[in-house]
């Protein structure tokens, strides 16, 4: 082996890492809720609203799931100055992983609504229970249920894409990465650490999906 | 400087034959580890199950960016000689062996489990059940989601742009940095993978929906 | 990507064939100008999104001032050229997991990169600027304070900027000279720090803007770049660039990319 590895200048660089890593948490999170909150609304429009505005949706959505991020990002940076829009990088950033997960998001959402029946509603009537009481248990909750899972790998794999916008000078864990390496060009070194520190926030993600999914999403006991 | 014509317009699209087969070799090179990561998932031996768990986790954990890094740099420390091609091909395929991997065990685990018991107590072995009973159910299952996830790797091999490799998007970088047009080159690019993309995606769209009305109606 | 271009092959032999022979292990022990004239080939790095000291062509094979200085080298060693394109980041890379013998990719020299890798005398130059539109009142480093500016990462004018610009000022960097030239274009940034040959394409291409140069950033001569036990190879490179500076080959390639006489070459900065 002709290769000396030297990790300790990576973690001399900790701090950097440790600023990168936060930044990239706090742009997925933000992201999955408002991304969130753009997937129930297009969900609904798409559902319910007039002709114009469903083939809006369709081709925001189609759009966005055939192009690569790359591409998404460099338009909402460089393009929207063009039209008076100047955001900063981390702005922009956001913006560009809102867009892409709630196209993605429209899809699963739409998906769980399909996946309630209407004799269950039906029923839940015959049994007595109150309109509020049938939205809650009847049709909210099976459909999160069913589409929890593809919602929540969707989110670790927009968490994993914003290492995309260290392309625009965005704040982020690859950044930080690249910003490192060009300092001691101990490339790999650092890559693999900073390959290690996704990992981790990736279990974090899950971890959190999993307590949440327990806490509010498990069947009642009554079989 | 050079100005942005029908030579450049032609570079770009000429890479798209990178674009597609770095797509096409993933796909295979993922269909067969994927066929592996799906049975070690679904089968019966525990430590399989786990060895298999642990890559699909540690695959759908880590961005794709710094997969095709490290698999470009690793074989380098060893002193492996191995090109953009070779490190884009080899780590976008063991990147879809995980997803294909998971899409396909679920397939697997769909079909119902008297299936299972229903050919076995016809006497049939578990390469028999697989190959005569589950395999042609679940495959029917499994296309679409697979379709879908190949818009994916095609989408995802514009990052093997990032290790030097000359495909669609890095065609279009190099363009752009002696024509200085990006607005027409990065457009250009967005509709030449949308073109790619979109019958895939509506084709695995009308399966899917095809599928459940079949499975609503049964 | 000379190294891409297909061969009339099929498409599926073509990709199994490409794989499997970048598979084959290769020792990758020190370089020494014997070693590669037995192996009869020498792998340079070149970088193609940087015309014209490395671009392409109009058939879009590589073509520049260094692509031009790597043919010279390669017939003086007598063996064949293979160029491997490179990016600004990843040179080092490249060099340092033995994907490329050598580096000739505009590559600054400078006491950071010396620690990791061992220089040739210069053999090209360029200066990089602070670049702004005619408007923007900036003159010294100072000025930058609450500006955004653009840099490559890892450029020579990243290091540059990073080192002069105070505090308060707002360092953005991108990828390569592209992307941070198109940042001042879409007014994401207010300045960036580039060379003498983005000026002319930020000139060319957009004289509404009024782009000018500010002040001086550096000016940087470039080395060829080599692994740190390569000592016999750069010996060579030394010998290689005095004798096509000597014999007016250097200068005519000069003349043949910036259509003027190439000023003398820098001396070898010393640390």
């Amino acid at each position: 082996m002709n290769y000396t590895f030297e990790f300790a200048q990576v973690f001399a660089a900790w701090d950097e890492l440790a600023y990168g890593a936060l930044r990239t948490l706090w742009l997925s999170a933000a992201s999955m809720a408002i991304g969130l909150v753009v997937a129930v609304l297009g969900a609904l429009a798409k559902n319910n609203g007039p002709r114009a505005l469903r083939i809006a949706i369709d081709a925001y959505i189609e759009l966005i799931r055939n192009t690569p991020f790359l591409v998404q990002i460099f338009i909402v940076f460089f393009g929207l100055p063009a039209i008076g829009i100047r955001l900063e990088a981390d702005q922009a950033a956001l913006l560009a992983m809102v867009i892409n997960v709630g196209a993605y998001g429209i899809e699963i959402i739409r998906a769980g609504i399909e996946s309630i029946h209407h004799g269950q509603i039906e029923a839940g009537r015959a049994l007595g229970l109150k309109p509020l009481q049938i939205f809650r248990l009847v049709v909210l909750k099976p459909a999160i249920q069913a589409i929890y899972p593809s919602l929540t790998s969707q989110f670790i794999l927009l968490m994993l894409n914003s290492s995309v916008c260290s392309a625009i000078a965005a704040a982020e864990l690859t950044a930080a990465a690249n910003d490192i390496q060009a300092r001691n060009f101990r490339s790999f070194e650092v890559y693999f650490v900073v390959t290690g520190i996704y990992f981790a926030m990736s279990l974090l993600f899950w971890g959190i999906f999993a307590v949440i999914e327990r806490a509010f999403l498990r069947q009642p006991a009554v079989r | 400087m050079r100005s942005f014509g029908p030579n450049e317009v032609f570079y770009i699209l000429a890479a798209v034959r990178w674009t597609l087969l770095l797509s096409i070799v993933a796909f295979a090179g993922g269909s067969l580890g994927g066929v592996v990561v799906a049975l070690m998932r679904a089968g019966s031996i525990r430590a399989l199950r786990w060895i298999a768990f642990a890559y699909i986790k540690i695959f759908q954990g880590t961005p794709l960016l710094m997969q095709l890094v490290l698999a470009f740099f690793i074989p380098g420390i060893f002193g492996l000689d191995v090109d953009p091609w070779a490190a884009a091909a080899i780590g976008l395929s063991l990147h879809a062996s995980a997803f294909l991997g998971e899409i396909w065990r679920g397939a697997i685990e769909v079909v119902p489990r008297g299936q299972w018991e229903a050919s076995g107590a016809l006497g049939l072995r578990y390469w028999a059940q697989m190959r005569l009973v589950i395999a042609p159910q679940a495959i029917r299952i499994a296309i679409p989601p697979s379709v879908g996830f190949l818009v994916q790797l095609i989408k995802a091999t514009s990052l093997a742009s990032i290790i030097g490799f000359v495909e669609l998007t890095r065609a279009a970088q190099v363009i752009n940095n002696a024509t200085f047009q990006p607005f027409t080159i990065f457009g250009l690019v967005g509709l030449t993978y949308f073109i790619i993309c979109w019958p895939l995606s509506a084709y695995s769209r009308r399966m899917e929906r095809r599928l459940a009305e079949a499975s609503a109606r049964a | 990507m000379t190294s891409f271009t297909p061969t009339r092959r099929g498409f599926g032999a073509l990709a199994l064939g490409a794989t499997a022979a970048s598979l084959l292990p290769r020792l990758a022990l020190a370089a020494t100008p014997d070693d590669i004239k037995k192996r009869g080939r020498i792998q340079v790095g070149t970088l193609t999104d940087y015309p014209p000291f490395g671009g392409t062509d109009d058939k879009q094979n590589p073509a520049g001032y260094d692509v031009d200085v790597a043919n010279l080298l390669a017939k003086a060693m007598g063996v064949e050229l293979q160029l491997v394109p490179v990016t600004g980041p990843n040179r080092i890379p490249f060099l340092l997991t033995n994907k490329v013998d050598m580096l000739i990719a505009t590559f600054g020299i400078t006491e950071e990169r010396s620690k990791q890798v061992l220089f040739s005398n210069p053999y090209s130059a360029l200066t990089t600027y602070i670049l702004a539109p005619k408007g923007t009142q900036i003159r010294n480093a100072e000025d930058l304070k609450g500006v955004r500016v653009g840099v490559a990462r890892a450029s020579t004018q990243d290091t540059a900027v990073s080192a002069i610009a105070p505090r308060e000022a707002r360092i953005m960097r991108f990828d390569d000279d592209a992307t941070t030239t198109q940042s001042i274009i879409s007014g994401q940034t207010q300045a960036i720090g580039a060379s003498n040959t983005v000026l002319a394409q930020l000139t060319a291409s957009y004289p509404n803007l009024q782009i000018e140069p500010k002040f001086t950033l550096r000016a940087q001569a470039n080395g060829m770049a080599f692994r740190k036990q390569d000592e016999a190879l750069r010996d060579w490179s030394n010998a290689f660039i005095k004798s096509i500076t000597d014999n007016g080959e250097l200068a005519a390639i000069h003349q043949r990319w910036f259509k003027a006489a190439m000023d003398p070459l820098p001396p070898m900065p010393q640390f």
